[in-house]
This record gives structure tokens, sequence and C-alpha cells, in this order.
């Protein structure tokens, strides 16, 4: 198709009628080949364009009228461009995700202020080296490739230049999701380039003459490329308006990333942006496989320029706060004398074509008007002129544009989405309730309203039941057999076989069986967590769907007593030796402390009992744990409503008395009081039993004979055991003292009153209420042995699990 | 505009200079540019700067992309509270030997480690090549 096999080959005095025959013989592939060859062939000077951007750069505070959204011929570069960023967005922000909460957190402005900045580098490019590559680029079709994956939708019917380029402009690249990996290079990037083709390369890209439609135009080329050497040569020649600063202090320094990538891929020094060298490679296209190569490595050997033009860029830092970067010597002093000179910037964009380098200009100049009015976007939100003073010092401010640090938020606003927010972001939730309800308190108190906690809104998704039905196609046999996230298959057939050895051996036997505890805990917790969730679900639900979940409650609740107490097979509960297995178990008495409000207080009460009855064993096995005492505070609330029955075979419990009372040493008892817990437990029954009999004077308890062994039995075992063993309990009711006076003579009370003050920090013997009459006998006689003995405070220690003898101290 | 308050996002970090600490044990030190949604770093003007001891030396390495899976940690520098360093600056060169000079050290002390403990009969397991530095 293309009369040359390689660009070397044509002639550079090609006259342009040759060009024009070229370009007919196109016309049916492309319409874009006629847009940008024929009509769309410009009309402007670069150096026009220049200097009209430099002035235009030199009235800063100029502003420009927003352009209407779409469609006004008037300006032809602005709307197009915002038309095509408008739908640009439109294809990267995904249309299901109109949920309030991710649109707040995307910044959305107005159309005309869409940063549009890669449209128009695009164009230039892209057409640029279009131009130059003449016939090559008469094959129009592989330069929009890129294009086709950003805009499927593109409409194919003819449009007016001025409409074409805009919309052909890919989108970011940094945010459209669509387009997937960059194009096939013919050569990877980083291919060391062959030392011929570089000067061959500058000669024909920098001299269009021959292919160019413009003849005016060309003259202007080869100059500036001309002078190029070499990137190092280049490096050190002043005043070179291509290399020049980057960001001299004059220009406006924000620029679109894309431009100053440009910049770095136009300035020879520099490399090459991989966008523009996608487009590159795009560009030209598969029939001249013999230019490619040369071309791309031209542009690589452009990119690869080495450490002179990385020194260069590295070794110019504009002013920013105090750097600590050291300045390289050599090619970098070149630029800095660069620096002070207001050049005017100007990117490389001699290979590009000129009508799309008049839109990038133009672009240019729009966005850095809007960059001079918006500031950084959101960055520093009130500190305004610190924020500017920002910008003029750090010219590399603002690279992530506004648009794009939206992207990113609004892909972090997607992961937040959540069909339930207590489930997924538990604690998130009740933190910020409690700081709410925190913020509320002190409002309350008349501060008025303080720093406002901005709350994150997360997005809210309704739960969409989705269904995933596997692929299947019409008339084929079988199914697809597709595994993925949402079908998984089973692919290994793992059965689980219990082994039922007769030889097992006995450490498998407790370890199997503890690992059914712990089964059996966890799985009360989940219920328990369900359970304790119902309360909030309840609020939110409708009123009919209320007695259904109170129902699954109820269940719920009765499922975890089962699991608690084992499911017996009878009516009665013969062994506590499932819940034994449980309180064992650090977790298993905390989820005991949990489960106990929910239960009916029958069935608490039975709890307690379990723990009573085996009290002495808990507490041998919690001496490394030390969780009791968690259960302490549930246990009172169900002390506190149990009858009077319960709380004497409570005590009968604790105290294990069934058998003989006169054995010497009770060590059931003993144990109780020289555990902490088991001492609180103690004192809180002992405590409701007297609530209960000084409530009523006449109720049975005080004729109660069991009643009265236990009080006898108890305050006996105070008195003999020893005060160092006795145990510091959580707390001491107060009306401990009345219920001994009952039982026990004046002399007996002033001993367990010390004994059970002892631990206390404050001495409460003073305060003591006044002792009642008591009914038994009255001794008068004084035993002195404990009389003047001093009381030192009861440290707390471990409790103390003697078997043996307890003695009592020596009299000192 | 208040980025997603109450939850760590980089947005707001953007433009202001950073420490970086990676898996590899390097330290890097630049202006965050640009993030994404991995957190991918673009530091400019990166400095890489290496600790031995109380001193510390600068490689200037130009702009790094950090795959946001080999950070560690990530912080903003206080420009003022950066100059109060109690740390030394010394030279590149410098800074390498002193380096050099404290992985040999800590190498001798490795081997004689695991010299003692096969006199002993005893050996130590070898940690995974990951993360270890």
């Amino acid at each position: 198709m293309f009369r040359y096999p390689s660009l070397e080959d044509c002639p550079l005095d090609e006259d342009e009628d040759a060009f024009q025959a070229l370009g007919e013989e196109d016309e049916d592939i492309d319409q874009f080949n006629d847009d940008t060859f024929g009509a769309g062939a410009v009309d402007d000077d670069w150096q026009e364009a220049h200097e009209r951007l430099a002035e235009l750069e030199d009235k800063a505070g100029s502003s420009r009228e927003p352009d209407g959204p779409v469609g006004n011929d008037g300006d032809v570069l602005g709307d197009p461009e915002d038309a095509l960023a408008e739908r640009l967005t439109r294809l990267v922000i995904d249309s299901e995700l109109e949920d309030p909460a991710i649109m707040q957190a995307v910044h959305t402005r107005d159309p005309p202020q869409q940063p549009g900045g890669l449209n128009s580098s695009i164009w230039d490019s892209s057409a640029m080296l279009r131009r130059i590559r003449g016939p090559l680029l008469a094959q129009e079709m592989p330069s929009v490739s890129v294009l086709d994956y950003a805009l499927p939708q593109r409409p194919p019917q003819a449009r007016d230049e001025e409409r074409d380029p805009s919309e052909r402009a890919l989108p970011r690249r940094s945010s459209s999701p669509i387009i997937g990996s960059p194009p096939v290079r013919a050569i990877p990037i980083g291919t060391p380039p062959k030392q011929a083709a570089i000067p061959n390369f500058n000669q024909q890209i920098l001299c269009p003459k021959p292919v160019h439609i413009r003849a005016t135009m060309q003259q202007r080329y080869p100059a500036p490329y001309g002078e190029r050497m070499s990137p190092n040569q280049l490096c050190n020649v002043p005043n070179s308006s291509l290399l020049g600063h980057p960001f001299p202090h004059s220009v406006s320094p924000v620029l679109t990333h894309l431009q100053r990538a440009q910049l770095l891929g136009g300035a020879q020094a520099g490399r090459m942006s991989p966008s523009q060298f996608a487009r590159v490679s795009g560009l030209v296209g598969s029939p001249l496989p013999s230019v490619n190569p040369k071309l791309l490595q031209g542009r690589v050997g452009q990119m690869m320029s080495p450490a002179g033009g990385f020194r260069a860029f590295f070794g110019a830092p504009p002013a920013p706060p105090p750097s600590q970067l050291p300045h390289p010597p050599g090619p970098g002093s070149h630029l800095q004398n660069l620096r002070p000179q207001p050049q005017m910037f100007r990117p490389d964009t001699t290979h590009l074509h000129p009508q799309h380098r008049r839109l990038l200009h133009q672009r240019q100049q729009n966005r850095n008007q809007h960059r001079s009015l918006n500031g950084s976007g959101g960055d520093r939100g009130g500190h305004r002129s610190s924020h500017q003073e920002q910008i003029r010092k750090d010219p590399y401010a603002n690279l992530m544009l506004q648009r794009e640090k939206d992207w990113v938020s609004k892909i972090q606003m997607m992961q937040l989405q959540s069909t339930d927010p207590y489930l997924d972001d538990y604690y998130y939730q009740n933190y910020f309730q409690k700081l709410e309800k925190l913020a509320a308190a002190e409002e309350v108190h008349g501060d008025g309203p303080k720093k406002e906690r901005t709350k994150l809104i997360t997005p809210q998704v309704a739960k969409l039941e989705h269904t995933y039905k596997p692929v299947q196609f019409e008339g084929s046999l079988g199914k697809l057999t597709v595994s993925s996230v949402n079908n998984p298959r089973k692919m290994i057939d793992a059965v689980v076989t219990s082994r039922s050895e007769d030889d097992e051996t006995k450490e498998k036997q407790v370890r199997d069986k503890r690992r059914q505890t712990l089964v059996t805990i966890e799985k009360t917790y989940s219920l328990l967590l369900d359970v304790e969730d119902y309360e909030r679900r309840y609020l939110l639900s409708l009123e009919g769907e209320r007695p259904a979940l109170m129902g699954e409650r109820k269940q719920k609740i009765c499922d975890m007593y089962d699991n608690l107490r084992g499911k017996a097979p009878g009516q009665d509960r013969p062994s506590d030796d499932h819940f034994m297995q449980i309180m064992c178990i650090r977790k298993g008495k905390r989820l005991v402390a949990r489960i106990l409000p929910f239960l009916a207080p029958e069935q608490a009460a039975d709890v307690l009992m379990a723990t009573a009855r085996n009290l002495p064993f808990l507490i041998k096995k919690d001496a490394q744990d030390e969780v009791l005492p968690c259960l302490l505070r549930p246990f009172s609330h169900v002390l506190y409503h149990l009858p009077l029955g319960t709380v004497t075979s409570l005590v009968q419990q604790l105290t294990n008395l069934p058998q003989s009372a006169a054995a010497p040493t009770n060590l059931h008892l003993t144990a109780v009081l020289q555990n902490k817990f088991g001492l609180s437990l103690l004192y809180l029954v002992l405590s409701r039993g007297e609530e209960l009999q000084s409530s009523d004077r006449n109720t049975e308890l005080m004729q109660d004979n069991q009643w009265t062994e236990l009080m006898l039995m108890v305050t006996r075992e105070l008195l003999r055991i020893p005060q160092g063993a006795l145990a510091k309990p959580v707390s001491i009711p107060s009306n401990l003292i009345s219920l001994f006076s009952r039982y026990v003579d004046q002399q007996k009370l002033n001993l367990l009153e010390t004994k059970l003050h002892a631990g206390d920090p404050v001495d409460l013997r003073g305060s003591s209420p006044p002792l009642e009459c008591s009914r038994g006998r009255m001794e008068g006689r004084k035993d002195g042995w404990m009389e003047g003995t001093r009381f030192t405070p009861h440290l707390p220690r471990r409790p103390a699990w003697h078997m043996g003898h307890i003695c009592p101290p020596v009299p000192g | 505009m208040n980025y997603m308050p109450g939850t760590a996002s980089l947005i707001q970090d953007i433009d202001k200079k950073h420490l970086g600490l990676l898996r590899d044990g390097r330290t890097l030190i630049g202006y965050l540019r640009s993030i994404d949604q991995f957190a991918n770093l673009v530091l400019h003007q990166t400095v890489e700067r290496i600790h031995v001891g109380k001193k510390y030396g600068d490689i200037p390495r130009g702009i790094f992309v950090v795959r946001g899976e080999n950070v560690v940690l990530l912080g903003e520098i206080d420009l003022e509270k950066e100059r109060d360093t109690p740390l030394q600056q010394v030279s590149i060169e410098e800074i390498l030997e002193e380096q050099r000079v404290e992985q040999q050290a800590k190498q001798e002390s490795e081997k004689l480690k695991v010299q003692a403990l096969k006199e002993r009969g005893l050996s130590v397991p070898r940690a995974d090549t990951l993360d270890e530095y």
C-alpha cells in the first residue's frame, strides 16, 4: 500500500502532490484520517500559538468565562474537550454507583472546569507523529486502536474537524479501568538503541518538508531539533529553549502531569513518558515493520539518554521548602543558571500536529487559569494563603489532579459499601456512636457545639440477593465447568472419619473432649452474639416482624442454655460435667457471665447452683486465669431475685454441708473462703439471706434450722481461719455484721468484724452499725488473746489452696 | 475539604514530605505526589537515607514509584521538627562504610552464635527470607 517500504527510502523532497495522492488512497480506511490530513490540517502557526499562550500566561489573573457544557461552536476547543471529559467521567464513574455517599466524596465540579489535559496531549502526540511519518501514518487504524478501548461508543459519523480531536482523546491513564494493558510494542521499552539510528531518526522526523502539508510550518521544525546534538550536549547548552527549566518561576507553575511528562519526553534530555510511547507505538502500525523498529529505537534512544538527562532533571529542583537534596555539580549547574530566567517554558511539541498543539496550549491555558482559581481543591481546607504560598514554592504540587484524587477516594468509598455496617464494620460504628453520645452529652451541658466531628458516611447498599447461575449455552451437552469465586466447586473430597479405636490413649480422649468443649463454646458464643444483637434489630424492624424476632431470640436462648448444661437425656440434669468442662476454660467462664442476664431465673439459679457445688474444683482450675470474679456481677444480679429456699440451698452448696457437720475442717468452705471469688460469692449470698431475713421478720429463715446451722458453720469457719488466709473479697456487703450478730456473741462479732474489714484501706470499724441484741449467748467475759493485737491491712495475695491444716498464728 | 474523616486515607498527604520504610529495610524520604487504591506511592525528590548509629547519610534517588505492598510504614515529616534532629549527617561514602562495618559486625556475632549453639548440639532454625533485613 505504501510506496516506500521505509522512511529512509522516502525521498526528502517529495512534493505535496505525492502525499496527497497517498492520502486519497486511504480515504476508505478511516474517517479520522481525512479529518486529520484533509480538513483537519491546521491553519495555525505554532509560533503564534506560543505567543498567544505567553500573553495569556502573563496575565495571571485574567479569568476566562466558563464554557457552556456542550456544543458551543463559538469556542471550539473548550467545549468538545469538556464534553469529552464529561463522557469520560461518566465512563469511569460507574453509573450504578449513584450512591450519595460516594458522590459526596467525589468533588463534582462544573464541566468547564474539568481538566482535560490528557486529551490535548494525546492529540498533540498522535497527530504530530502521524504527520511526520507521512505515508506511514496514512494508515490510521492502529492509531485509534488504543482509543477504541476508551471510547467504544464512538459515533462513526463524520464530524467537524473541531469536534474530532476531542472525541478521540484517551481517558486518563490512571483512571480508566477499561483500558487494559498498554499496546504491544514491537520493541520493548529499554531496548538499547542502535547508534546509527539516532541521527537519522532525528533528521527524518525533524525534516518533514516533503511530507508536511503546510509548507510554512516546516522550516520551524528542523531548526530546534537540528540544534540538538546529543542529550548530554543539550544539557550543557544554556538557554536552550527546549531543555529549559521545566518549571520557571514566572510561569504558572502548575501544569498537568501529562504536560510535564511531555516536557520530559520532549526535552531531549529527558525520557519519553510511557503514554507518549504508547501512542507512538500505537501509531506506528504493523504494515511497516521495518520502519517501526527504527522509530521506536530512536525514541527509545531518546528515552534511554542516560545520566545527563537524569541529572539535569534531578539537579534542578525548584525551590521547595528546605530540601536536603544535594546539588549535583556539572550539568545541573547549567540548569540552575537557567532557572532564574523567566523562560517561557515551551514543551517540545514540534513533533506534534499543529492543531493538536493548539489544543494543548489552549487547554493548558484553561487549566492554568482554573488552577490559579481553584487552588489545591481540597488539600488544605482553610489555609488558603499558606497553600498558595506552597504552590508558589512547590511547582510540583498538584501533580495528582483533583479528579484523580476523587477517583481514588471513590474507590475507597466503594470498598466501604456494605449491606450491614454493624456486621462488617462493628467497631467503627460503635466508636462513632460513643463519640456522638459523648458529644451530645457535652452539648447538653450547654457548651455549645464544639468541634464538629465529621463522620464518614459510608455508603449503604441495599442487600441484593444474587443467586449465581453458572453459564449455560443452549443446545450444548453439559455445563461449562468453570469455578469462580461466586461459584466455587468442590475440588477435594475430604471426608472426616472419627477413629474409634479401643486403645485410644487417655490423653487423646481428654484432648478430644476438650476440643468438643471448645467447639461448644464457640457455637454458644455465636448464639450469644446474635441474641445480643436482637435489641438493635428489634428497633430497626417492622412491627409485623417483631414477634418472629422475639421467638427466634427465645429459641436461641434455650439453645444456649442447652449447650451450657449439656443436653441431658432425661428431665434431670444429673451431671455437671459438661458445665464444668466449659467452666474450666477461660472463654467459657466469660461466656457464662455474658449469658446469665438472658437466662430465665430458674435456669440462672441452676447455673449458680452448679457453680457453687463445684466451686473448689473451679477455684483450682482458675488459679492461673483468675477470671472467676467476672462472674460476680451477673451472679449478684441473679441472687437478688432468688427466693429464700434457693438461697439456703445455695449456701448449703457453698459449704457443702450435707455431710456430717461434725467434720473438723470443712475443706470445701475453707477453699471458698480463701478464694476471692468464693469469698465474695459467699458474702453476696449471705447478704441476700440477711436482706430477706431483715425484710420480713416472720420469714421461715429465722426458724429454719438449716439456715441457722449454716450460719453457725460459716461464722465458725470465718473465725477459725487465719487472717492471712482469708481472701480479699471484691466487696463486703454492709449487712453482714448484722447477719452475724444474730448468731454469735459480741466478742466474736468484733472478731468477725475485724476480720471482715481487715483488708479495707479505710477502717470501717468505727462506722459499723449498732449491734442488735443477739438472741444467742451473751458472754461477758473477755477473751484477751485477741485484744491488743494490731491488725495490719490485709494485702491481697493469691489464694492458696491448702490441702493441709491451717494453723492459727501464734499470738504475738 | 476533609477527605474521608475517621479513616486512614492518603489523599490528605499528597504533596507533603514523607518518610517511608520499605520491607527490605530501606528508608525513603520524598514528597508524596501520587497514590492509588493499592497505596502505591510516587515519591518525588526521593532520598534514600541510611542510618547507622547516630549518623545518617542521604543518597539522592529522584523519583520513586513504590508498590504498595512493600511499604511497612509511611508517615508525614514535620518540617520544623526535621531540623532539630539529634542525628548527624555524614557523606554518602562514610555512611556506606559505616553500614558495611555494621553488617560485618553483625555477621560475625551471628556466626559466633551459631557456632556456640552448634557446640551445644542446638541449631537455629533458618528464618524465612521474606521481610528479613
